[in-house]
């Protein structure tokens, strides 16, 4: 079967790939015609990422297992990259600043290559074991992974933000072209109130499932720990930003500690530390 | 945003406890000490952290109570200064809103109006007459909403249309539902219990066993186990672990569920999970004596099975399903003196045995597993607390970042000899938003004021 949703992945890793390159020559070589290009590209691999993700739910049923894709790291990543892209083109969308695009697709294409090219992860529909049977799953996986793709576009403007503020004397190049300071600064600040809300919300879905399944809203499980260290970062990056005044530098330099500790809640767990949540690393 | 609290004694521990500083630091201790827990292997014995992290590490670990992080006591007061200063923050900040929500919008006057971060104004050397006045009034709450008016308001008449005062609540809700999620936590600590069970098919139990003490705890009802079942995919892998349980009460069954994973059973505010489970073996035996009585027994591990007439019992020490292609246990025997020895039993092969002096033949007739399933068991009455806090959190949340305090003012009278028309605004959040509604007013105004076509 050349028209399954495996094919159409490892199509939309290239296109992703294309788009981050797409959005880096934007960027480098000031060709705004390449801009709504890289825009097109992405917008199509979005189009057919979406449509792989609804096959692969297709074939699941198919198997005999129907569940979501969203019940190991393949699917996860699969996922991470698609919200990650939606949640950046809604912010181009709105405001029209091709150049994040270089600091964010990125993401999504090392996301899908990685889903794609590492030999150590499973790319079969695997059947859900027991633990992983509730209707929690979906509104777990999709809150969390929103907050995660908030906080790694907010990631992306903060590395932005660092070379605009370090390079501030600069009014044409590569800098020039990057949006204003103070703009960027207000970019990272509501991003992060986005992803908070879903990390949030994320944590509380969890909680909510682990009543039903362990018999606990609480354990300390890494996976749980780890979770809250991050909504720790975020918080600590509100108030200090709310109460104390801090914007610009701090706030970019929170931004990107914030994505360490949420790539460490998504991979680090996993991968160094043994849990509950371990099935995400198969 | 600097909080005064002329009413409170401005004392050193109270300004301490109070600070934004403290809120900070306590967040970004507790992110840095929370990674100590997921690192460190939790809840094992000392000699596990004595043998993995030598003896150096492991007087640290146990001064510090690194074995069980978030219990320790250091942690639990870094929770409670975090409580603290929460309660003592929404003390402080409690004046400076009240204030904010008193203020009256309507007390100001022109000139505070024309400073204002978002403004308009229009003059006209004719007095305004009546049809017209009106269509500014109507243009102005058409897009404001609600207002209220105030005449002799510096010699002309004031219009504010507010919106979203009591926004400035949400910051309370939002800090609040952290400790009503503390206290939900409290209510659960100590008022429930966590426990578990082993409960063999077909058996019935009326106490569970506390997970952190060991200690019985009674239900105030029984549970039966009446069947257990696993299912499996084609490839191998779990599929479904299924118990099925009746509630009895004084020998009546009165609820009945069959729980798997993810659904669980709750009676009486105790709920039941499918956690674990367990096989043992179980073999039916034919015995028979030199009288030729014969009797049919199941023996079962962990377990004597008597033969009340000859005074004997058995149990099952261990069982091969694959001896040679058949069924294969050991089984152990004993009599009332305590004299035991043990056999080896193939199925379809009659053995004889000597116990006490006597004789007897025993052959193997079926052997099957047979399940325990584990069950956790939970009373927690403060989980609802825990939800309510969540859904105040979200809540209080979404107030904080986007619900706007918008004043829109409209002021209409004569300055300096002349007929004076000022639109203003201000907001705390979304200023986008008020921009729009500033612009969509000021079209509608200059049409009516005859300018700007």
């Amino acid at each position: 079967m050349t028209f399954s949703s495996s094919y159409l992945f490892g199509l939309t890793t290239f296109i992703y790939m294309g788009a981050a390159a797409l959005y880096l020559i934007r960027w480098i070589f000031r060709v705004r015609k390449v801009g709504l290009l890289a825009t097109f590209v992405t917008i199509s691999g979005l189009v057919i990422q979406t449509v792989a993700i609804g096959l692969r739910w297709i074939e699941s049923y198919q198997l005999g297992y129907g569940h979501a894709p969203l019940s190991n790291l393949y699917e996860s990543l699969v996922f991470f990259s698609w919200i990650t892209v939606l949640v950046y083109l809604i912010i181009e969308w709105q405001t029209r600043q091709r150049v994040i695009g270089a600091f964010t697709t990125p993401f999504a294409s090392l996301s899908m290559a990685y889903a794609s090219f590492s030999p150590n992860i499973e790319d079969k529909i695997q059947p859900l074991i027991p633990a992983l049977k509730s209707n929690w799953l979906i509104a777990h996986v999709v809150t969390c992974f929103l907050g995660y793709a908030s906080f790694a576009v907010a990631c992306g403007l903060g590395i932005m933000y660092l070379f605009k503020n370090r390079y501030s004397g600069a009014s044409g190049g590569l800098i020039g072209v990057m949006p204003d300071c103070k703009i960027l600064d207000e970019l990272i600040h509501q991003t992060i109130i986005f992803g908070f809300l879903w990390l949030s919300l994320g944590i509380i879905t969890g909680a909510i499932w682990a009543n039903d399944a362990w018999g606990t809203y609480w354990s300390w499980d890494p996976k749980e720990t780890w979770s809250l260290i991050t909504w720790f970062v975020y918080a600590t990056a509100l108030h200090a930003r709310f109460v104390r005044g801090w914007t610009g530098r701090r706030i970019a330099y929170l931004s990107i500690i914030g994505f360490v500790s949420v790539l460490f809640t998504y991979f680090g767990v996993n991968f160094l530390l043994s849990g509950l949540h371990s099935y995400g690393s198969q | 945003m600097k909080i005064l609290s002329s009413t409170y004694q401005d004392t050193s521990i109270w300004r301490f406890f109070s600070s934004v500083r403290l809120a900070v630091f306590l967040l970004i201790t507790l992110a840095i000490t929370s990674i100590i827990g997921t690192v460190i292997p939790q809840g094992e014995t000392l000699q596990f952290y004595l043998e993995t992290f030598g003896p150096n590490f492991f007087r640290i670990i146990k001064a510090l109570h690194l074995y069980d992080t978030y219990h320790s006591w250091w942690y639990l007061t870094l929770l409670g200064l975090f409580s603290i200063n929460l309660i003592i923050c929404t003390l402080r900040r409690l004046p400076f809103t009240l204030k904010l929500c008193r203020r009256d919008s309507l007390s100001l006057d022109s000139e505070r109006l024309l400073k204002m971060p978002f403004k308009k104004d229009w003059e006209t050397k004719k007095e305004l007459d009546n049809d017209s006045t009106q269509s500014i009034i109507s243009a102005f709450k058409k897009v404001g909403g609600k207002s209220r008016e105030r005449d002799g308001v510096d010699g002309g008449r004031l219009f504010l249309a507010e919106r979203g005062k009591w926004s400035y609540w949400g910051v309370y809700a939002l800090h609040g539902s952290i400790l009503i999620i503390f206290i939900g936590a409290l209510v659960g600590l100590f008022l429930g219990f966590k426990g578990s069970v082993m409960l063999p098919e077909g058996e019935t139990i009326d106490y569970i066993v506390n997970r952190q003490t060991g200690k019985r705890i009674s239900l105030g009802f029984s549970v039966r186990c009446n069947r257990f079942n696993i299912a499996f995919y084609d490839n191998g892998a779990p599929k479904e672990y299924r118990s099925d349980l009746t509630v009895l009460n004084d020998d009546k069954e009165v609820f009945h569920k069959s729980i798997v994973v993810n659904d669980p059973m709750k009676y009486k505010g105790i709920t039941f999970y499918q956690a674990s489970y367990r096989a043992i073996p179980e073999v039916t035996v034919q015995v028979s004596n030199s009288d030729n009585m014969q009797r049919s027994l199941t023996i079962s591990a962990f377990q004597k099975t008597i033969w009340p007439e000859e005074q004997l019992s058995f149990s099952l020490i261990q069982y091969q399903p694959n001896v040679h292609g058949r069924p294969a246990a050991q089984i152990w025997i004993a009599d009332n003196e305590g004299r035991a020895g043990n056999f080896w039993l193939l199925e379809g092969r009659e053995r004889e045995f000597k116990q006490s002096g006597n004789l007897y033949k025993m052959s193997l007739s079926t052997a099957k597993q047979r399940y325990l399933t584990g069950l956790q068991v939970k009373k927690d009455p403060g989980v609802w607390i825990v939800w309510l806090g969540c859904t105040v959190l979200i809540a209080g949340f979404s107030v904080v970042f986007w619900v706007p305090h918008r004043r829109l003012w409209l002021w209409i009278g004569r300055r300096k000899g002349r007929t004076y028309v000022i639109l203003s605004g201000q907001t705390n959040k979304n200023k986008l938003q008020l921009e729009k509604d500033i612009k969509k007013i000021e079209e509608a105004l200059n049409s009516n004021l005859g300018v700007g076509q």
